[in-house]
């Protein structure tokens, strides 16, 4: 195999990349935030809010994200009334269900990250007169984030591989572009490549998040 | 006037009463132990004067503000002023374990009373070097022993400059040998005239530190006097009962 064609091969399905990556970062950024707000939802004293965020989780985390996506690409603008305002760019359409789906699983994840933290640690805060926020960014926040780094890494590998569903809902990625040249060429390499992506993706996060786990290491 | 007024403090977890008509003063510089079983409702006590544990009636003053008053608790900004004139010691410690030794005394002078960093910064290591443990400034909790974990909590809650310490317990999570390191600095603290409740299973350190002594069983005091008194020469039978089966421990 001649270096040109394999190129020919890899070039296409490194923009396709381009997209895989793109759809990770920008959900794993804005699901995380997202699933903190969701668990202090569900653990609101607020009773209407605490029932509709868990109502929230269990649908996102009930149904297949397959479904959540082909509702979010093809079904919302099907609405009546409401539906012609909701046409997205399908990929837009298809990052949100993303977010949603995903800042429900890391909401469970912050949440069992909370129950983890002793009950000694707000006493403390409250005797030495840290207000609410103060004991839950400064003393709790910290502590919760180191337990629940381990899950935290496994969710982000898990939707790296989880943006080859956009597949199914036609928006050009990495194993779209490597479908295609299979197609095209006959020839089975291109499910090595993209592999070998998905797989240096990995291995990036995996490297990223032990070194965060040693540096927040404290016990 | 005494320091802290307790009357007639009552509290119910569900059906059952834990405390039971409690009244006591603290005065200024008094050392007071509170000794008794379990479950005779005493952390329960004593958390309740800093508002860990709301209670059901009765009333609390400190230093002449009532933090609650016949069952009717102040507004949160009055006790909030009047829980920071108190420090509290717990038997876990509590320590914050991803701060190291010098933030964990830092954090809240610095959140809380806003303070500069060379003020804050200055008094932790002057009060790390009073509990013995200057060199341990950088080091985080995990690395600690539970008799220096316990130094490293008094020193965060004298940060706060206390007009009283609050002890629940502070010795029982440890080992006779850690227990005396924290005795002495305890002692140390008593000697300098810090006014201190104590919540304790240690009669020696009941009898010779305190000046004060309350027995307390099933949600009452039962007894209450000098260490003389109450530890020496218990009058209650309940009394007498329990320092002979702590004593012969």
């Amino acid at each position: 195999m001649s270096y040109e064609y394999f190129m020919s091969m890899l070039i296409p399905m490194l923009e396709g990349a381009k997209a895989t990556v793109l759809l990770f970062v920008i959900a794993i950024v804005s699901s995380i935030p997202l699933g903190f707000l969701l668990t202090l939802a569900v653990r609101s004293s607020i009773k209407p809010i605490s029932y509709l965020a868990q109502t929230f989780i269990y649908v996102m985390r009930g149904t297949p994200l397959l479904l959540q996506l082909l509702f979010f690409v093809f079904g919302l603008p099907l609405l009546p009334v409401i539906g012609e305002y909701l046409v997205f760019d399908r990929f837009v359409a298809a990052t949100i269900a993303f977010i949603l789906n995903y800042s429900a699983y890391f909401a469970e994840i912050f949440r069992g990250g909370l129950l983890s933290i002793d009950k000694g640690q707000y006493e403390a805060s409250q005797v030495l007169g840290l207000s609410k926020w103060q004991t839950t960014v400064r003393v709790i926040l910290p502590q919760m984030f180191r337990v629940t780094l381990p899950p935290i890494a496994n969710e982000s590998v898990s939707l790296v591989k989880d943006t080859a569903l956009l597949y199914a809902v036609a928006v050009p990625e990495l194993l779209h572009y490597a479908q295609t040249v299979v197609n095209r060429d006959f020839t089975i390499i291109p499910f090595f490549i993209a592999a070998g992506i998905y797989l240096l993706i990995a291995f990036g996060l995996t490297v990223v998040f032990k070194y965060l786990e040693r540096k927040l290491q404290y016990d | 006037m005494s320091f802290i007024e307790v009357r007639n403090l009552q509290k119910s977890f569900g059906p059952l009463e834990v405390l039971k008509d409690i009244s006591f003063d603290v005065q200024k510089n008094d050392v007071m132990a509170i000794i008794g079983p379990s479950g005779s409702g005493k952390s329960t006590m004593l958390r309740s004067l800093i508002q860990l544990e709301q209670v059901g009636g009765g009333s609390i003053r400190v230093d002449g503000d009532y933090l609650v008053k016949d069952g009717i608790y102040t507004n949160p900004a009055d006790s909030k002023t009047i829980n920071s004139k108190m420090g509290m010691v717990f038997q876990q410690f509590n320590l914050f374990p991803h701060l190291t030794v010098k933030q964990n005394l830092e954090l809240a002078p610095k959140l809380v009373k806003k303070e500069k960093a060379g003020d804050y910064g200055h008094r932790s290591i002057e009060l790390l070097e009073k509990v013995g443990l200057a060199s341990k400034a950088d080091e985080l909790p995990s690395r600690l022993s539970g008799g220096q974990k316990q130094r490293v909590a008094i020193a965060r809650a004298l940060m706060m400059d206390p007009d009283i310490l609050l002890f629940d317990e502070p010795t029982s999570a440890l080992d006779p040998q850690l227990t005396k390191e924290v005795l002495q600095v305890m002692r140390n603290l008593a000697e300098e005239h810090m006014t201190m409740i104590v919540v304790t299973h240690e009669m020696e350190f009941a009898s010779n530190v305190a000046n004060h002594v309350i027995f307390m069983d099933d949600g009452m005091i039962v007894e209450s006097g000098t260490p003389d008194e109450v530890i020496k020469s218990p009058k209650e039978i309940r009394t007498k009962r329990f320092l002979n089966y702590e004593l012969s421990k």
